[in-house]
């Protein structure tokens, strides 16, 4: 039996949040091309841009790996609101490594988008 | 109703649960970590207006369970496991791990097991003393020395009994200093796969 995806069973959304996680961390270094931002920063700008986010707690961790792998630099700045904030921003092997998986994750969309179009466009009759 | 400091008790209970989750991390690694999630449930909470506990557990539960965030801060598997285990074996993967990367990975693998292996050597030593008294001894002969048993006439038992407590004395030290220089040796190795078409810069 096979259920409609909006029914959100527990396999669908297991597959669901694999998927957001995989493409969680080039989102992150991605929404840092262009500027130094802070862990809620990201958030927002992912929550704006895309729709990865399955808990916010997530993006710490990720971006402690990063730092750790060399990918981004990361500097505390004192902030009016009192606390400190951790900004990030991409090391120079970090600008590389994001180029090179948006340049994969691309072909990849586009060939995975060739296999599911016609899926998607099937008309009501034959999708069973 | 508004009480600041339920409030501050629970964000407090939050980062303690976090904390405690976070055990085998380096504090002052914790310390960033519970400084940075402090300041984002602070700031979320500042931007929602007039504080209440249903708000803040909204904030909470977006961020997510503590015992579901802290294992992916060591979710790099292996490497970070290495970097803060006192487990030789362990240990030795991260560098062999680590070794099949890079040069200095290599050395420090090696480095590894010639420590192990001399701690590993002279515990033996005091073991088999203790087993084989006759036989078992810190052999010295012109140019040569060894621990265990030796065939050569010339060769000398230069420690007797000795051999028991400096043995056991040594191995341990040798045990304790090659883990710890593998753990902070471990704590610069960069392993990352490259992907296809990326240079590897460093």
């Amino acid at each position: 039996m096979v259920r409609p995806i909006e029914q959100g069973t527990a396999d669908n959304d297991n597959w669901d949040s694999q998927i957001r996680k995989g493409w969680l961390e080039l989102a992150i270094l991605a929404s840092l091309w262009s500027e130094k931002l802070y862990g809620l920063d990201i958030l927002r700008r992912l929550e704006a841009d895309s729709d990865l986010i399955v808990a916010e707690g997530t993006i710490y961790p990720i971006l402690n790996r990063l730092k750790r792998d060399g990918l981004v630099d990361s500097k505390w700045v004192e902030s009016q609101g009192g606390h400190p904030r951790k900004y990030y921003s991409l090391t120079t092997s970090g600008r590389r490594r994001t180029l090179v998986m948006a340049r994969h994750a691309s072909q990849f969309l586009t060939r995975i988008q060739g296999l599911i179009a016609p899926l998607v466009a099937l008309p009501e009759e034959e999708k069973r | 109703m508004n009480h600041p400091e339920r409030l501050q008790t629970r964000i407090d209970a939050y980062l303690m649960r976090l904390r405690r989750s976070l055990g085998e991390l380096p504090p002052e690694e914790v310390a960033d970590i519970l400084r940075e999630i402090r300041g984002h449930i602070l700031e979320r909470a500042e931007a929602t207006g007039a504080m209440t506990d249903e708000r803040l557990a909204a904030i909470l539960k977006a961020l997510g369970r503590p015992e579901d965030i802290a294992p992916l801060y060591q979710a790099e598997a292996l490497m970070a496991r290495a970097r803060t285990s006192y487990s030789p074996t362990l240990l030795l993967r991260g560098a062999l791990r680590w070794a099949m990367l890079s040069v200095k990975g290599f050395a420090i693998f090696l480095a590894g097991l010639i420590g192990y292996g001399i701690a590993i050597g002279f515990l033996g030593g005091a073991i088999g003393k203790v087993i084989a008294p006759d036989q078992v001894g810190a052999w010295v002969s012109p140019g040569s020395f060894s621990i265990g048993t030796s065939s050569s006439d010339v060769a000398r038992d230069i420690l007797g009994w000795w051999l028991v407590p400096i043995g056991l004395a040594v191995g341990a030290l040798g045990l304790v200093v090659t883990t710890r220089v593998l753990r902070w040796a471990l704590g610069f190795a960069k392993v990352r796969k490259a992907l296809p078409g990326e240079e590897t810069g460093t």
